[in-house]
């Protein structure tokens, strides 16, 4: 790197790296366009940490104009012969190693972009830094304008059951984008539980860390989220076993906070709020039942040591209702992911068995809500979707009950 | 899943034969209850329990002396009780024999029947001042009986019967009579009972001027029990007994609002004449003859079963061979049947064992294994009547074949101990120790059928290679297509199978997960060793990674 770093930076935006040359270039610049349009006259800078990229995306970022900080940190091997689905190796790691340079720079606010996000706007830096530099959050997530079937992981079954645990309504529980406070930093660096090696686990755990530990959390609205990315994965078996099975380890580790929570509360948001896009698009919904079809034929052996023989029976009476139109109660779903919950805390199964069986399950679900809302309007779609983060609530107390 | 009887395996067993709990010398279900697991481990989804009621057992237990209880022999109503949740617990099903048709003459019904013909009992029987009535229903049972009616002294009237004369047949012109069967029925399924193999279904109306047999008015019946059960309990089932051609059964499903499933008789003696003969013609030829039925009902397979092995529905040259070919001593026949099991048919070959059982495993329908066949069990063809199929369950090398601890002259029948089958030699103990025995040979074949459901739903269509030794068919269902192809021969065989219309597919052999060169427009060439046999699932090779259209943004 050759531009000189500084001292010191009141902000420091965060752009964790790996083979991002498409459009990295595209998000420093809107980083530092932000920075001017936004916060004229703040000193900040740039901390990149890079995972290894072979095709030169960190020296892209100095056209951005912004003094690059360089945040070294070597991410696991395993890592990188197989990209986590954010398409970072070792993110976690990263974030550490820009927070730590963020110290350095003691910067009040730390803004985090995700290199990979060709819809990043100069408003974004407002409003994740916005409320930090004023001093009314300490942790800003993200909220993105999106198609209702977009974000089915996240909607149907991360954002319920975080909901659930925490207590706070995140829309987006691996949203990418964030902002923290120096603050939350200093503690973050500091707190003996944060386990650097925990792979993936990293967001969420700062998240819940955040909310655990009294910190002011707020949610942004950014706008659409789109993704141009040679790195991340594709595979939904994938993606499904690394961000539920992340939660399903912080729910370890963070048991002495769920486990009292009950109900839930909204966050503090900034930017307005985004109603879910509902023009058509193509979905097979019939390849996913017949998925969930071929997952009730082939896992019941799996299932059965899951599930409790209530839950299996329902799951079994679905795949074999007749008619075109799949229903899967919201409960029912719940009930699913909790005992998936607990034969993973109880390891009743291989661990990554566990979590890749549940994908017949989810394409089922994920059928059926497709099914639901393909007629509904934008506010029924929310409904539907708030009716079954209510599930999450309402079924809350069968996996404390079980947990203990 | 309310048609659970469609993929199921079932087991058919007799309580006195399988587990002697008290030492009496008789299996009882407390017996039966402690080889669950056994059950369980085997694969079976459904037991079949022959009948266990009170009887004066003139007919083993098909002559009922009350529909209520359970013979003393066998245990009580909670052992009974216990069996079925013990059952259940383990995820197995249980349907029981039960005979609609008549009574044993010891039932209280017939008692007050005979003594009183103002008891409201007196019309629960048919009865008649002469015994010309009905003259054209045939005798079934005309090695003993010569009229389908007896006079009885006490009533001084002829009552009707079907079988044999200590069976008195209910009168279901009685609406007394339906309500009391249904009660009956009632009574069990309340407390758990999955479903009934009903006994001799054909004969429950009699009208002069007819066979008496298979009537509108018994199956307006039989339908009206459905409906009552289907109201009131899900997921049971009917099964019927009816021994006769497929095209005569047909009407037992009715549009699917009568029984769910019937046995398939015909097709059992042409598996034994299909292997003998070392050609197909026989069993293809008896699929030309099945009629379609409606898709909630199923046809129930067997190779061997507590009775003969029936030869009725064969032809009089197709008997005579059967009787040349698996019943070289005349003490082996029994009325139109052989009553042999089957390792003794197979001459105790491993290989036509386990091809008759793939058969069974794979072809349309539901398969009933029975008890002992799995182990290949011999029998005693010098025991009278069928008890020589009905020999106690061998599970060890122990005194009776650790049947029961009673003193051997007290068992119900003697243990088999010839020496090719002898206890000691054929016994679940020794073979749950060798991967290879027959026991755990029929657990894997067992399990490799449950995992499709092909094998239960699908269709059939039967390939026509050349060489007529070689057995081969496509089952179907949904987006799946399984290929079984069985050696009927003791040879060596080649066989060149036309698949064109599966081109691109990749044969994967089920047992041992192999996956075989890709099906191509000309004949598919395999190899089979004698007797021997193929599954293969057709696994599409163009098959890309299915895109759901949400993969993208799933996050």
């Amino acid at each position: 790197m050759t531009t000189a770093a500084p001292d010191t930076a009141a902000v420091a935006v965060a752009l964790l790296t790996y083979n991002n040359a498409e459009t990295v270039k595209t998000v420093a610049a809107a980083a530092a366009a932000g920075l001017a349009q936004h916060f004229p006259g703040v000193r900040a800078a740039l901390v990149n940490a890079d995972a290894g990229s072979s095709d030169g995306t960190p020296d892209l970022l100095e056209a951005a104009g912004l003094p690059v900080v360089v945040a070294r940190y070597e991410p696991p091997a395993g890592e990188r012969a197989a990209v986590p689905f954010h398409g970072v190796p070792g993110r976690g790691e990263g974030l550490r190693a820009a927070f730590a340079a963020a110290r350095e720079l003691k910067a009040r606010a730390c803004v985090v972009l995700e290199a990979d996000v060709a819809s990043v706007a100069p408003d974004w830096i407002r409003d994740l830094a916005g409320p930090i530099l004023g001093d009314k959050a300490d942790f800003v997530g993200p909220a993105y304008a999106r198609h209702r079937w977009e974000g089915t992981i996240t909607r149907l079954l991360l954002a319920p059951l975080v909901r659930a645990l925490y207590g706070r309504r995140l829309q987006q529980p691996f949203g990418g984008q964030q902002a923290l406070s120096a603050r939350l930093i200093d503690h973050l660096l500091v707190h003996p539980k944060w386990n650097w090696s925990g792979r993936d686990v990293s967001d969420l755990w700062i998240t819940g860390a955040a909310i655990a530990d009294g910190f002011a959390v707020w949610e942004a609205w950014l706008g659409p989220h789109i993704v141009r990315s040679r790195t991340r994965t594709g595979d939904l078996p994938t993606m499904l076993a690394e961000t539920l099975g992340a939660i399903f380890t912080l729910m370890d580790r963070h048991q002495d906070l769920w486990l009292e929570v009950r109900g839930s509360e909204p966050l503090q948001t900034i930017g307005t709020p985004q109603a879910p896009l509902i023009e058509p698009r193509p979905i097979e919904v019939e390849a996913m039942r017949d998925a969930f079809r071929l997952g009730v034929r082939d896992l019941g052996g799996i299932w059965d040591l899951i599930l409790a023989p209530d839950t299996l029976g329902e799951v079994l009476v679905l795949e074999a209702a007749p008619g075109p139109v799949l229903r899967f109660p919201d409960d029912l779903w719940a009930r699913i992911v909790y005992e998936f919950a607990l034969g993973h805390h109880y390891a009743v199964v291989h661990r990554e068995h566990l979590l890749r069986s549940l994908v017949p399950l989810y394409l089922g679900r994920t059928a059926a809500y497709v099914q639901a809302t393909r007629a509904a309007t934008a506010e029924a779609t929310e409904r539907t979707l708030e009716g079954a983060a209510l599930a999450f609530e309402r079924q809350k107390p069968y996996l404390v009950e079980h947990w203990r | 899943m309310s048609d659970w009887y469609k993929d199921a395996v079932f087991y058919e067993v007799h309580v006195k034969a399988f587990m002697d709990a008290d030492g009496n010398g008789v299996g009882d279900f407390a017996g039966l209850t402690g080889k669950l697991d056994y059950l369980h481990d085997l694969g079976v989804d459904c037991l079949w329990i022959l009948p266990m009621y009170p009887s004066p057992l003139r007919d083993d237990g098909y002559d009922i002396a009350d529909f209520y209880g359970i013979h003393p022999a066998y245990g009580s109503l909670e052992d009974f009780q216990k069996f079925l949740d013990a059952a259940h617990d383990r995820g197995l099903r249980v349907i029981a024999d039960l005979v609609m048709n008549h009574t044993s003459d010891a039932h209280p019904w017939f008692q007050a029947a005979r003594s009183d013909p103002a008891s409201p009992y007196h019309e629960y029987y048919v009865w008649s001042d002469s015994d010309r009535t009905y003259r054209e229903a045939r005798i079934i049972f005309t090695d003993t009986e010569k009229s389908n009616w007896t006079f009885d002294p006490v009533a001084k009237r002829y009552y009707w019967h079907r079988f044999f004369s200590h069976q008195p047949d209910l009168n279901y012109d009685n609406p007394a009579v339906k309500a009391a069967m249904l009660d009956v029925m009632r009574c069990w399924l309340d407390r758990g009972l999955d479903g009934f193999r009903c006994d001799a279904v054909p004969y429950l109306i009699e009208r002069e001027g007819t066979s008496c047999e298979n009537l509108p008015e018994t199956h307006a019946i039989l339908k009206e029990f459905r409906r009552v059960i289907d109201a009131e309990y899900s997921g049971r089932v009917l099964l019927a007994e009816a021994n006769q051609w497929p095209e005569d059964v047909r009407p037992y499903f009715a549009d699917g609002d009568e029984f769910h499933m019937a046995f398939h008789f015909p097709l059992m003696p042409r598996l034994y004449m299909g292997v003998r003969r070392e050609d197909r013609l026989p069993i293809t030829d008896i699929f030309t003859h099945t009629p379609a039925i409606p898709p909630n009902c199923q046809w129930c397979l067997f190779l061997r079963n507590h009775d003969e092995l029936t030869l009725e529905m064969v032809t009089n040259e197709e008997r005579d061979y059967m009787y040349y070919a698996y019943a070289s001593d005349p003490s082996m026949k029994l009325n139109l049947g052989i009553r042999r099991r089957l390792a003794p048919l197979m001459d105790n070959d491993r290989r036509r064992i386990e091809l008759l059982n793939c058969l069974l495993l794979t072809l349309p329908g539901s398969p009933i294994v029975y008890y002992g066949d799995e182990i290949g069990m011999g029998d005693n063809v010098y025991l009278g009547d069928r008890n020589g199929v009905r020999t106690p369950m061998q599970w060890s090398d122990d005194r009776n074949a650790g049947f029961s601890s009673a003193e051997p002259g007290a068992l119900y029948l003697p243990v088999v101990t010839d020496p090719a089958y002898h206890y000691q030699a054929v016994n679940v103990a020794a073979q749950e120790k060798d991967p290879a025995s027959p026991l755990n040979t029929m657990r894997r074949l067992i399990a490799v059928r449950k995992q499709s459901p092909v094998f239960g739903r699908g269709t059939i269509e039967f390939l026509r290679p050349r060489n007529q030794a070689v057995l081969a068919y496509l089952r179907a269902w949904r987006d799946e297509t399984l290929l079984v192809v069985a050696n009927l021969s003791a040879r060596t065989q080649p066989v060149e199978l036309d698949l064109a219309a599966h081109e691109g597919a990749q044969p994967v052999e089920m047992l041992s997960r192999n996956r075989f060169p890709a099906v191509a427009r000309a004949p598919y060439f395999l190899s089979l060793g004698p007797h021997g046999y193929y599954w293969f699932r057709l696994e599409r090779r163009d098959r890309r990674p299915v895109r759901y259209g949400i993969e993208d943004t799933a996050i």
